[in-house]
């Protein structure tokens, strides 16, 4: 038997030749060209044709041409083909087939990418009889489920060549025989059939919007390859993107929190802020960042792409869908295609929003007022031991039972009409260059006895707009894609923002029958100022740091602050902190795309090529001003440029084949290489001593002082060989087996790392015991096996033992200059040549089920990946010296977890269609080893205590909040007594105490081990900041010309460690703010049920010096992400400007949270994978107001 | 042929790819050196300013100020300030009740294993180690180096080693030796490492140089006091007692200058007089303002220890205030000569509890010309920044005290010079002393005492006495102006000074002489970070310290649940993280040191 591709039929004709674009350009029918791009191979789902009598080989090639399916049949079949009328524009394939086939001695099947063609002997026989003569006129109206008619709908007879189609009015008329049925079909609506009778001649029908999913032809792309959803073996998490690009972010990775199952995403409310991303836990001890590929070209970077561009979105999960990626695929890999032209005319998309960002911000830290923080300091001291009386009176505010404000915090304590503040005395110069000129400063501060409200000083109302333009169209040879972006998100703390400007053009080329070559290109410029935020030394920070009788300006509006006497904290003043970085500027940029070129050659053969990757640089310059505010004061001044950029690039070359055996054997065979290099180089520099601050006088060159400058180059590549075989039989079994092998120039003995993954699949619904369970319309079990790899954490120099020196540490003044130094070395990075590829064992079982004709659809999986040779760079015995250590391949962890969507689309009535779409995501982290020599690592600050409070121990989750759990209050010395007793006791030790620092109010910690005394083998863990599982839900409700949707999003079962409280509800954590906490809910004798412990003057082990489960909170949230509501403007209206759609929208994001958490916000990110669920004053996320314009015309 | 065409350019394709892989998996570190680079004389030698460069501990992360190890710069601090002074007695740690609250343990004794700063010192310190023994491993690669100054190199190397473990060795007791030929490093701690440290600083007393071309190298005397300061610290007296006598007798700095003391006791502490000062044994070197932004070069380690509040002139930080006690121990009697043991019955006057505003009138009774070159006071002028204004200069008096430390702080006039600015807390170019001539001196006469030649420990004794008793033009005067402070000083002392030697015959016993000998220390190097290392050799730390804490927490609330536990606190814990990294066939290759298990 010998099948025929379809785009061998001109087999023997030059691919150049003219006459080809002659006779295509001379076709009687029109056809026009139109598909949405599933891949940069010029895959689509589907199709748009319009003609009358043309021949199925035409049909047939121009199916190929649009979605990049093959044909296979024999060549004589179609010698016995009727003509077809088709006129369906993006209609999905199936249909289109349906309506090819009907009139045929033909059958089809799709297989993967294929369409297999047969004989079916009994639709010929009943294609031969005898025509029926006794036509009559029909005529009718077609109208749809709102009453407005339908143009283009197909009017045809089922079993008869005669076909029609509506006019403008929705009016047809067709020759039909009493008996014959009538098909009516539309694209996206059911085919609606009507038997013709007797003596009625018209007919007036109405369509049913189609509620089938188009999964059974829906194409994806997947590693290297794209496949029908329905032939997918792996975990594929398809992400519905409309949803996705309603949530009001520039970033793809935020748009992505809660659209997908498997995936986890903890963003941040400051513009711009990478959200930490994870696909089915966590995988390593470093960067687990998935590897993105776009258009085909690998990248760790997707912040800058524009999220209108995106087409489609798909994750891999497992390693039998990301295992073809192999070194790179152990944190997942999220594929995305961006948008490609689709056929006709030129088609201009305008959307925009604008609106308006908002956070609370009335006393967010609940922090005193200034006549309650005196108190809370009168009986701190008090219960201390030292109060304040006559004899030591304090400096702000006296002596005597209560404190009196001073009317200023400058001069300390000083009163209206007091000599000292008589402004003739003021003087201060903001802008001084000696660093001794502020010791002369007289600055006159009144007290803020109403109290600053400092989280409200730095915070704002702030806009937010984004426009986004595209012209996209397609002729027969040529797609073309434009767009433009601009994107504008002022943050809510003063000068954050994110402003950024995106171009973007795809386009691909039809040469000839067999080659098509294309780009995808996107250029951006960022804007992105950002804070250090979450972190006590930000402006955030500072916020509740600052105490409220300090103001933010003094007598002559020069910045107030904590100079004027030490019992005011150490905080900067955070407005001064934040507006001095107005003239900071720093732009980014980034060229990121691919060539790529595909062709067809011998039999069933596809060559594809792409050349890709990015080329990025940036540049920043700022200021930094001397300050004379603070109690810590930055005495100098200087300015600071830096710079870095780079390339890489992602050469891939594949050789794909696929046949049909006896029409039930489907075999697709993939090959390739890949090469991969990347080159960075950094440099930075900052001058000292400046005459004058004015941005346009400061560069490098005008320091006056020395200059420092620093500069890095790092590189890396890696060398890849991969193949892929898929085999269906019969559309029922579905085998697929992937290789890869990688080298990397990071890795020196062992560069080479093989990853294989297999799986398989069973579409148990295609059996015939299911095929009479109409509801169950189709149903894939799925499982496999596979090992991913990983190298991400590697230095570039991880396998050398180097020497290196620098000024601050290794060099010395060895002749004693006072002034200088003389070169030194140290050693640099301690070498490990002998790391080897992680290697990441993943086990996959799933379902995928559609159920009601595709009302209802189900994708669900359960996994677990066992990560092995885990890189991490331990600790190494301090008697190695402080070197880098190196990766090794030393560590195990172990995720498992279970992740499903369901969505389900329903219409009632005429008018009202419902959807809705739930994600949810679970993953259970556990480190299995650390090193063979210690089962645990400490991460986290350790500032504020004696140790560090994340440990990552062996059979625990990564980033474990560890400490002292506290048992409750010392509440009289008779416990402490009783306590102490009972700790010598069990000692032996008559000197032992229970519990060091014990006393009376303090907090009583639980005696874990049970030996009858505290010590640091007491602390345990406290709390797992990972959730145990997070989840989406969107709903989406139409009604008419409206359109409504709601995007909840939650997580569930994570504690936050809230550092803030360590702060602000401390009264000797620093002379900042305190909280209402302290002063109204701390212990004292009368108030022993408290929430804090007696406020002293001191930190002691058992208050706040040491990490406890006072800082444990429950993270977790429901959060209404968006609400919107749209409205499209009638088509009929719409017509007279030639505009084809236009629809207005508002909506809102973040409208409310539902959490007990006690801070700003439970959306808590971090800084690094084992250090996050840390809230020391993150950037709040704001509620925003938008409205919004889509028009296209 | 269009396939043709295609199957060449895919071979093309896979063909060039395939042809460069082998050099395209080879690429070259940037910005460091591999070690065969180093195998020459230059090589070596820069090696070796590294292993010098490590005496500071201190780096710089992008302006954060960090330890060597990433960690607390402030508790791996050179002038041991902390470990030594502060847990000594000689001052509080400072500041307020929960900064830099790692420190409060340790100075308190209520310290477990698992504190951070204890293991920053530890893996610090190593670092220094692991320096030395580089160039111990480079050097005899090393083909072009001359035998004289092979032997330089290799004693220099080995005299820092010694430093290193011996500074280590003081805090911890029990270590593990790493040296050039190690190959296991998690040996135990178990055995002692005094033999390794001794043979070291014989080698190097033995082979180096008397004079050096850079003044910041250790010489051959610089390795005999510290040879003999370690077998003080072993009580081995009699092997200690003629290399003290010879380094007192014929010491000499790296340039040439005979050891001796300075007749101002202040230029010890001014950056313009070091390279001159007879007694610098053995100093580390402090740079300010080399012109990068970082102070990392420049005492980082004590970079809090300035005075702090509203009219204070330092940014930072108010920390290492000097003791209640330690201020009364310089009051002298009417002989002028030290109360031994009754010091803290005559209370030196103080403005604890008084705001700057309130008026004050400082101590009129005799004290110890020292006192004000060591411990900032009310109403003294504070060397040439202005009178010290009590309150105002202090971040929280009721946590710990009145008063500022000095000897670290430099001078308003040399402030452009001496300190350094570039960071929000002050960098210094004074040098740390590891070993000064005075020390030198009291070591001495501590083992002559020992061997019963008390007239020799007297004559030590009162040698370091008269360079105060015998310069009264080096003692602290009032300001010609108080308003205007860099007019300089009148010629009004600033207090009723009275120092006197020792009158002949007055170390009458073997006990009062060490009595006085050790009080003497507590006065000449108060905070210069012995005292605690001092207590414990003396084995007087437990009834010291806990009298101190007794005493002081009567005005300081920070030394409140403070105790000396005999018996364990004269070792700090082997850091649990160290510990825990030790593991081999299940055991922790580290033992504990008592009572912290």
């Amino acid at each position: 038997m010998q099948l025929n591709a379809v785009c061998k039929v001109s087999r023997g004709r030059s691919l150049l030749r003219t006459q080809n674009w002659l006779i295509m350009k001379l076709t009687s029918i029109l056809l026009i060209a139109g598909l949405t791009q599933a891949t940069a191979s010029g895959l689509a789902q589907t199709v748009t044709i319009s003609g009358k009598n043309i021949t199925l080989e035409k049909v047939f090639r121009e199916i190929h041409y649009q979605t990049g399916y093959n044909f296979f049949y024999k060549n004589e079949w179609l010698q016995q083909t009727e003509k077809v009328n088709i006129f369906v524009k993006d209609a999905p394939l199936k249909e289109v087939l349906d309506i090819c086939f009907k009139k045929q001695a033909l059958s089809f099947t799709i297989v993967d990418k294929s369409i297999v063609v047969r004989k079916e002997e009994s639709k010929t026989a009943r294609f031969d009889a005898p025509p029926d003569v006794d036509f009559r006129k029909i005529e009718g109206t077609v109208v749809d489920e709102l009453g407005k008619p339908v143009n283009n709908a197909t009017v045809s007879i089922m079993g008869k060549a005669a076909a029609t189609q509506t006019d403008a009015a929705g009016r047809f008329s067709i020759d039909a025989s009493p008996g014959d049925v009538l098909l009516i079909s539309f694209v996206g609506y059911n085919t609606q059939k009507i038997t013709v009778l007797e003596g009625k001649t018209v007919y007036n029908l109405s369509l049913v919007l189609s509620t089938k999913q188009l999964n059974d032809v829906e194409v994806v792309a997947i590693g290297y390859v794209s496949m029908a959803r329905k032939d997918i073996t792996g975990a594929v998490s398809v992400v519905n993107v409309e949803n996705m690009n309603k949530q009001p972010t520039n970033q793809i990775t935020s748009q992505l929190q809660g659209q997908a199952p498997g995936v986890t995403i903890i963003g941040s409310g400051q513009p711009g802020e990478n959200p930490q991303i994870r696909i089915r836990g966590l995988n390593s001890f470093g960067d687990n960042t998935p590897l993105f590929v776009v258009d085909g070209v690998p990248t760790l970077n997707i912040a800058d792409l524009n999220p209108n561009d995106i087409a489609s979105v798909q994750i891999l999960k497992d390693a039998g869908a990301a295992s073809i990626y192999g070194s790179r695929a152990s944190n997942g890999v999220i594929i995305l295609t961006t948008k490609k032209g689709k056929n006709g005319k030129p088609v201009v998309s305008y959307d925009s929003y604008t609106g308006t960002q908002n956070v609370a911000r009335n006393n967010v830290w609940h922090a005193l007022n200034p006549q309650d923080m005196a108190q809370l300091k009168f009986n701190a001291l008090a219960n201390s031991g030292t109060p304040v009386d006559a004899s030591a009176p304090d400096i702000l505010y006296g002596s005597g039972p209560t404190p009196t404000l001073p009317d200023y915090i400058s001069p300390a304590g000083a009163h209206e009409g007091d000599a000292s503040v008589n402004p003739s005395l003021y003087f201060v110069n903001p802008n001084f260059t000696n660093p001794n000129d502020p010791n002369s400063f007289y600055q006159i501060t009144r007290a803020n006895k109403a109290g600053t409200d400092w989280f409200r000083e730095i915070t704002r109302s702030a806009p937010i707009t984004n426009q986004n333009l595209s012209v996209s169209g397609a002729t027969d040879n040529a797609r073309y894609l434009f767009s433009f972006n601009y994107f504008d998100q002022r943050g809510v703390i003063i000068n954050t923002y994110l402003k950024k400007y995106a171009i973007r053009s795809n386009t691909a080329f039809t040469i000839g029958k067999n080659i098509r070559i294309g780009e995808n290109m996107s250029y951006t410029i960022t804007d992105n100022p950002k804070l250090t935020a979450n972190d006590g030394g930000s402006a955030i920070g500072y916020s509740f740091r600052n105490q409220t009788i300090i103001p933010v300006y003094d007598i002559m509006g020069n910045y107030g602050g904590t100079n004027s006497d030490a019992s005011l904290g150490d905080s900067p003043n955070p407005v001064a902190t934040l507006k001095r970085t107005a003239n900071n500027k720093g732009l980014d940029r980034r060229l990121f795309g691919n060539v790529f070129a595909d062709v067809d050659i011998l039999k069933n053969f596809t060559l594809h090529t792409s050349f890709g990757g990015e080329d990025y640089s940036g540049y920043a310059h700022q200021f930094n001003y001397p300050t004379y505010e603070n109690k810590e004061n930055t005495l100098t001044n200087s300015y600071g440029e830096s710079s870095y950029s780079g390339y890489d690039w992602t050469w891939t070359n594949t050789l794909a084949y696929h046949t049909v055996i006896d029409g039930v054997h489907s075999i697709k065979v993939l090959g390739g290489v890949e090469s991969y290099d990347e080159e960075s180089q950094k440099l930075g520099a900052t001058g000292y001593g400046y005459f004058s601050f004015d941005p346009a006088y400061t560069t490098l060159t005008t320091a006056s002082g020395s200059i420092t400058a620093t500069s890095s180059r790092a590189g890396y590549g890696l060398w890849s060989q991969f193949g892929r075989l898929d085999y269906a039989y019969n559309d029922k079994y579905l085998f697929s087996a992937t290789v890869r092998r990688d080298g990397s120039s990071k890795l020196k003995a062992h560069p080479y790392g093989v990853f294989p993954a297999f799986t398989a699949a069973w579409r148990i619904s295609q059996e015939k015991f299911l095929q009479d369970v109409s509801w169950l319309t189709d149903l894939k079990i799925r499982g496999g096996w596979g090992i991913m790899g990983n190298q991400i954490n590697l230095g570039a120099d991880n396998a050398y033992y180097t020497f290196t020196g620098n000024k601050n540490n290794s060099y010395y003044d060895l002749t004693g200059t006072n002034n200088s130094v003389v070169q030194g070395f140290s050693v640099g990075q301690i070498g490990n040549p002998d790391a080897k590829w992680e290697k990441d064992g993943n086990t996959n079982i799933g379902i995928d089920a559609s159920l009601f004709r595709g009302a209802i659809e189900v994708t669900a999986d359960y996994y677990i990946k066992d990560i092995k040779d885990l890189l991490y760079n331990p600790t190494l015995p301090g008697t190695y010296g402080t070197g880098l250590t190196p990766y090794q391949n030393v560590a195990a962890m172990r995720n498992n977890g279970v992740d499903f969507s369901i969505s389900g689309r329903k219409s009632i009535g005429r008018d009202w269609r419902l959807s809705t779409v739930l994600t949810f995501t679970s993953f259970n982290n556990k480190i299995t080893k650390v090193t063979q020599s210690t089962n645990y690592f400490l991460s986290g600050a350790s500032r504020n205590f004696g140790s560090q409070f994340i440990r990552n121990q062996a059979g625990h989750p990564l980033g474990s909040f560890y400490g002292y759990k506290i048992a409750g209050f010392w509440n009289n010395t008779n416990e402490l007594a009783t306590a102490d007793a009972a700790a010598q006791h069990a000692t032996g030790d008559p000197g032992a105490i229970y519990q060091t620092d014990e006393g009376v109010g303090r907090f009583r910690y639980a005696d874990v081990n049970g030996d009858g005394q505290i010590t640091e083998a007491d602390r345990t863990f406290l709390g797992n900041p990972n959730p145990k599982f997070n989840y989406g839900i969107n709903l989406g409700a139409s009604y008419k010309n409206f359109d409504f949707s709601v995007f909840f999003y939650g997580v569930k079962g994570n504690q936050i460690w809230n550092q803030v409280r360590w702060w602000t509800d401390f009264y000797p954590s620093f002379a900042g703010a305190k909280s209402h906490t302290a002063l109204y809910d701390s212990w004292t004798p009368t108030h022993m049920n408290a929430k804090a412990p007696i406020q002293e003057n001191v930190g002691y082990a058992s208050t706040n010096a040491d990490p406890n489960s006072y800082y444990i909170e429950s993270g977790s949230y429901l959060r209404a992400k968006n609400i919107l509501l749209g409205y499209s403007l009638p088509e009929s209206l719409l017509k007279r400007f030639s505009v084809q759609s236009l629809r207005f929208y508002i909506q809102a994001s973040n409208v409310f949270t539902v959490s007990k958490y006690s801070g700003k916000d439970p959306e808590i990110s971090g800084a690094t994978v084992t250090e996050f669920g840390i809230d020391e004053g993150a950037y709040p996320t704001s509620r925003q107001y938008l409205i919004g314009v889509s028009l296209k015309f | 042929m269009n396939s043709r065409i295609s199957l060449y350019i895919i071979l093309a394709g896979l063909g060039l790819v395939t042809s460069c892989k082998k050099s395209f998996l080879e690429r070259t570190p940037q910005g460091t050196l591999q070690g065969s680079t180093l195998e020459t004389e230059a090589g070596v030698s820069t090696l070796l300013i590294g292993a010098y460069g490590a005496l500071d501990g201190q780096a710089d992360n992008s302006g954060d100020l960090i330890a060597l190890n990433g960690g607390n710069s402030w508790g791996v601090s050179p002038s041991n300030w902390l470990l030594g002074s502060v847990a000594g007695g000689d001052a509080h740690k400072g500041s307020d009740g929960t900064d830099q609250i790692a420190m409060i343990p340790l100075v308190n004794f209520t310290v477990d294993p698992s504190n951070s700063i204890l293991n920053d010192k530890w893996v610090c310190v190593y670092e220094g180690i692991n320096r030395c023994n580089n160039v111990l491993k480079y050097l005899p690669l090393a083909k072009d180096v001359p035998a004289e100054e092979y032997t330089n190199i290799k004693a220099q190397a080995r005299f820092l080693r010694a430093h290193y473990y011996f500074d280590l060795k003081r805090v911890f007791g029990n270590l593990p030796w790493i040296d050039e030929t190690t190959t296991d490093y998690t040996p135990t701690n178990t055995v002692d490492i005094w033999p390794k440290i001794e043979a070291d600083l014989k080698f190097a007393y033995d082979s180096l140089p008397e004079s050096q071309t850079e003044v910041g190298r250790a010489n051959k005397w610089a390795a005999a006091a510290y040879l003999a300061k370690t077998y003080l610290y072993e009580k081995k007296y009699q092997d200690a007692e003629p290399l003290f006598t010879a380094v007192i007798n014929s010491g000499k700095t790296p340039n040439g200058i005979a050891y001796d003391l300075n007749p101002a006791f202040e230029h010890n502490y001014m950056p313009e007089y070091e390279d001159a000062n007879p007694e610098a044994v053995f100093v580390i070197e402090m740079a300010a303002n080399i012109g990068n932004g970082s102070i990392a070069n420049s005492n980082q380690g004590d970079a809090l220890n300035f005075p702090y509040g509203g009219s204070s002139p330092f940014p930072c930080c108010g920390f290492f205030q000097p003791s209640f006690d330690l201020v009364n121990s310089f009051r002298t009697d009417p002989n002028g000569l030290p109360y031994l043991d009754t010091y803290n019955n005559y209370p030196v006057k103080n403005d604890e509890g008084l705001l700057s505003s309130d008026p004050f009138t400082p101590d009129a009774g005799n004290l110890d010309p020292r006192l004000d070159w060591t411990v900032g006071r009310r109403a003294l002028p504070y060397l040439d920044w202005g009178i010290y204004t009590g309150q105002d200069w202090v971040r929280d008096q009721r946590y710990a005290g009145p008063y500022a430390p000095k000897k670290n702080v430099y001078w308003s006039a040399s402030q452009a010079t001496d300190g350094d600015a570039n960071q929000w807390a002050p960098g210094s170019a004074i040098n740390v002393f590891v070993i000064r001539f005075a020390d030198v001196l009291l070591m001495a006469a501590e083992v002559e005492a020992q061997l019963g030649n008390l007239d020799q420990a007297e004559e030590y004794v009162n040698r370091v006495r008269n360079r105060m008793a015998l310069h009264p033009e080096a003692w602290v005067y009032a300001y010609a102006d108080n308003t205007d402070p860099s007019a300089g000083f009148s010629g009004d002392l600033a207090a009723n000074y009275k120092i006197s030697p020792y009158p002949a015959g007055a170390f009458g016993s073997a006990d009062f002489a060490l009595k006085a000998i050790y009080f003497e220390r507590k006065l000449e190097l108060a905070m210069e970070g012995y005292r605690y290392f001092d207590l414990v050799r003396w084995g007087l730390a437990p009834a010291t310290l806990n009298a101190y804490f007794n005493y002081e927490s009567q005005y300081a609330t920070d030394v409140i649940g403070a105790h000396f536990t005999a018996n364990k606190n004269e070792k700090y814990p082997i850091p649990l993280e160290q510990i825990d990294l030790t593991e081999k066939n299940g055991k922790n290759t580290l033992t504990q040191n008592p009572g912290y298990n």
